[in-house]
């Protein structure tokens, strides 16, 4: 046993040797970028996020000539990947893309009286590059074709149409409090463990209705299993172009969009933020990402740094008082 | 049927290509690898190779994954045969009789039969995809909360077959592992449960390092922990191939864990791992001599290796059938043809019938390609054991601790994994299995949160157990398995633990 236990020692100082001197020869100062950047995606791979940012990073390379590597880092609905990102040495190596539920996980801690993972000004917006409005998707069984008509059932039988989210405080889940907040009505909530599971569920009829993104539902909507009835959006869908949007409906303020974001810690150099800048507008110019979002059916929505710092305030209000208003679920 | 025929043809004209075929190759190859390393699993090697097939064709994209996807579950078995350490999470089962068989100088038939069972049981499940595929997708999504509880009530019942011993032994085990599994956030609620704080914790503590841990680290510290050197294995070239007594033992193992296994993957949110405890515990109850189990029985190797290989396949019904995931992997495997510009949905296999019939016609291929890197390897990777430990076990401990960090590069794993090692090895110690541990880790969540979204949807009632007619048939098979349980108190007659602790007694 007192061997094993030596060899074992002598494994771990190697290894803690090794990082550290990984760590002492990333200090030196070059310009930027001088070594490979990393952006961290809080989702696992195959999900919105990561399919994003993977086209966009191959896309910064040609721009940035260093390696871009995407590291998925998953957890607690996003929040391990963006506290990691959070707390990251700002030299400008680490970066984030991340989704629109950023801005809804620190206002979730504040609920729940626990320490934040993060906060919003820990990160500076870099620029948004995609922004899907969701959609409202009903069973084709059920009997409603328009909103009217859904929020006039749902006022005769509070609490007894059942949708399906990805999680509290998901996507799904704020997307849809907003709606019935603006509507006055009530309906059952039933969590899922994710989108896949949420979106199972209401094919399978386990509940009526749900909202999903449109890349999602869309081939579901073709084959006729499900029915559309209204989009979170400020616009109508291009996909979708004859389902009328929530603010057309006159629920002014209901708007829900999984935007993705490219962000980097908030202490980053001004002189780096500058060149990423530059180099994302370049990148999503390019045919490359034009053509990968396009295969994807997400539109690219790209607004640069300060525009998207007000598209993010104004979405974050929003979420958060749907969080606000939906409180500690019992 | 003769539309098949056709179909099958332009998918096999289009697998067999020299692209598509050095895809599949090199998927397999890899998948291979994936699944002989330990914690490294099939979801890391399809995440880590995702983005390589952006630029390639689409069917030679979803060849190669789906490729990796299977060929893991014929590489899990080697390591957890060989020393007990599971090559992934789904092989946890397979370390049980396949490791015991190794000690009895049977490692090689025991590679063979899980190499042969894998093979027989991919490409029946692939039979089945192939003409079943829209109604087994349909059936499958009428499994919604209330279902999940019953079946996994019954699976409980069936389970308490599983390890011979001490049932409250067992029990406790169970337990241990189901409150493992409710560390991580509150599905329903949100609230964190048991994370100290740890972020990292939010999603529970994760099967891999758990499985890597209570197995691998567990047995690295158990015979570190020997006082005598144990002998290194000599295998002869004899010993590689099954006797016929282990080959006549296996087929129906191989039949029934293709089935099982085949259902089990269907439905959504099942895990494999689930499959192969199944597969385990029917085999254990229906055998004429349970009391071999756990001392080397080759079905207890045939069935569950049989059991994960159908899962795989299964798991790929409704994704490709109606574009619904039913878990991690097939959610990454729809991404890339999303990625491709192809949305699955349920019009994909009308309206993609190349990529669906290459994919179909390359699973056929591939199986074919692992038997055959396989069943040769067999020899190569029996002579592993003949290493000496002292260089051995810490190279295999470098693997664990390289692939627990892998899966998310996060060191919160590694140290979950090395907290289960230890544990693992206090249980040995004190000679309680393991295996129903990762078995509550996986259930917990799955139980808790299907019975808490079942009353959800109820509104509160618990009638919709028996409201519906799925939930109602499992609910009645599991009353059925405790009357026949109890069928010795009230007969008795000597019921199934009892023949076992003679049989036990006098083997």
């Amino acid at each position: 046993m007192k061997r094993h236990g030596i060899f074992l020692d002598g494994v771990m100082i190697i290894c803690i040797a090794c990082f550290g001197l990984a760590a002492g020869l990333s200090a030196a100062e070059e310009a930027y970028p001088s070594r490979p950047i990393q952006i961290i995606v809080p989702f696992p791979p195959g999900g919105v996020a990561d399919l994003v940012a993977r086209p966009f990073a191959t896309a910064l390379e040609k721009d940035l000539k260093q390696p871009v590597v995407v590291v998925n880092k998953t957890g607690a609905g996003g929040a391990v990947g963006m506290q990691t990102a959070a707390v990251a040495k700002p030299d400008g190596y680490t970066l984030m893309v991340a989704l629109s539920s950023i801005s809804v996980m620190p206002e979730v801690d504040i609920l729940f009286n626990r320490p934040p993972t993060y906060k919003l000004e820990d990160f500076a917006p870099i620029a948004l590059l995609t922004a899907d409005p969701t959609i409202l998707a009903v069973r084709k069984e059920t009997p409603w074709k328009t909103v009217a008509e859904f929020v006039a059932d749902a006022k005769r039988r509070p609490n007894e149409i059942k949708y399906s989210s990805s999680g509290v405080y998901g996507t799904m889940h704020v997307a849809m409090e907003l709606f019935t907040h603006a509507a006055g009505i009530q309906l059952r909530h039933i969590p899922t463990a994710g989108g896949g599971p949420a979106l199972t569920a209401l094919l399978g009829g386990h509940v009526d209705c749900s909202s999903i993104g449109p890349n999602v539902a869309i081939p579901q909507v073709k084959a006729g299993a499900l029915r559309v009835l209204a989009c979170w959006g400020d616009k109508r869908l291009a996909a979708l172009p004859d389902i009328p949007t929530l603010k057309e409906l006159g629920y002014k303020d209901v708007e829900f969009y999984i935007w993705s974001g490219f962000f980097a810690p908030r202490a980053t150099a001004p002189a780096a933020i500058k060149i990423l800048r530059e180099a994302t507008r370049k990148a999503v110019n390019t045919p490359e990402f034009k053509t990968a979002m396009e295969k994807m059916e997400t539109p690219i929505a790209y607004l640069d740094a300060d525009d998207f710092q007000k598209f993010w305030d104004k979405d974050a209000k929003r979420l958060i008082e749907g969080v606000r208003n939906i409180g500690k679920v019992q | 049927m003769g539309d098949t025929f056709h179909h099958l043809l332009l998918g096999f004209s289009t697998a067999l290509t020299a692209t598509n075929l050095f895809y599949g190759f090199v998927g397999c190859f890899i998948g291979t690898i994936v699944g002989v390393l330990p914690g490294v699993g099939p979801l890391a090697g399809i995440s880590m190779l995702l983005p390589t097939t952006f630029g390639l064709d689409t069917t030679s994209a979803i060849i190669l994954l789906a490729g990796i996807y299977y060929g893991a579950m014929y590489g899990g078995s080697t390591t957890s045969i060989l020393m007990r350490i599971p090559g992934e999470a789904a092989s946890v089962v397979t370390c049980i009789d396949g490791y015991a068989m190794a000690q009895k100088g049977r490692a090689g038939p025991a590679l063979a039969i899980a190499a042969i069972g894998s093979y027989i049981a991919g490409t029946l499940s692939v039979v089945g995809l192939m003409f079943l595929a829209p109604p087994l997708a349909r059936f499958a999504l009428r499994f919604g909360p209330p279902e999940y509880v019953s079946l996994l009530v019954l699976g409980l019942i069936v389970l308490g077959y599983m390890t011979g011993g001490s049932v409250i032994k067992n029990l406790a085990m169970i337990i241990l592992g189901l409150l493992f599994g409710m560390i991580g956030i509150d599905q329903m609620t949100g609230y964190f449960r048991f994370s100290y704080g740890i972020v990292a914790l939010g999603d529970g503590i994760g099967i891999v390092p758990v499985a890597v841990g209570l197995f691998g680290i567990a047995e690295i510290l158990a015979t570190a922990g020997q006082s005598d050197r144990p002998e290194v294995m000599k295998p002869r070239f004899r010993d590689l191939i099954p006797s016929r007594q282990e080959f006549k033992e296996s087929w129906w193992p191989i039949g029934r864990g293709t089935v099982l296994g085949f259902l089990i993957g269907i439905i959504p949110g099942s895990a494999h791992i689930i499959s192969t405890f199944v597969s385990y515990a029917v085999e254990r109850r229906i055998s004429k001599h349970p009391e071999k189990f756990g001392k080397g029985a080759v079905e207890g190797v045939a069935g569950p290796e049989s059991a994960n290989n159908a899962a795989s396949c299964g798991a790929l019904v409704p994704m490709l059938a109606l574009g619904v995931p039913t878990g991690g992997i097939p959610a990454v495997l729809l991404a890339s043809l999303m990625v491709h510009g192809i949305n699955p949905g349920p019009l994909f296999i009308k309206e993609q019938p190349v990529v669906f019939w290459g994919l179909v016609a390359s699973m056929y291929v591939g199986n074919v390609i692992l038997l055959l890197l396989n069943l040769p390897l067999v020899g190569l990777f029996v002579n592993f054991l003949r290493i000496p430990y002292r260089i051995l076990y810490p190279t295999i401990l470098m693997f664990c601790v390289v692939g627990v960090y892998a899966v998310n590069s996060s060191f919160v794993d590694v140290g979950i994994m090395s907290v289960m090692g230890v544990l693992g090895y206090v249980l040995r110690k004190f000679e309680f299995e393991t295996a129903p541990v990762v078995l509550g880790v996986v259930l917990a969540p799955i139980i808790e949160v299907s019975f808490r979204q079942s009353l959800a949807m109820s509104d509160g009632r618990y009638s919709i157990f028996v409201q519906r007619p799925v939930s109602v048939i499992f609910l009645a098979s599991a009353v059925a398995m405790i009357l026949l349980a109890l069928k010795p108190l009230i007969w008795k007659k000597s019921g199934f633990r009892d023949q076992l602790t003679e049989a036990e007694k006098s083997g």
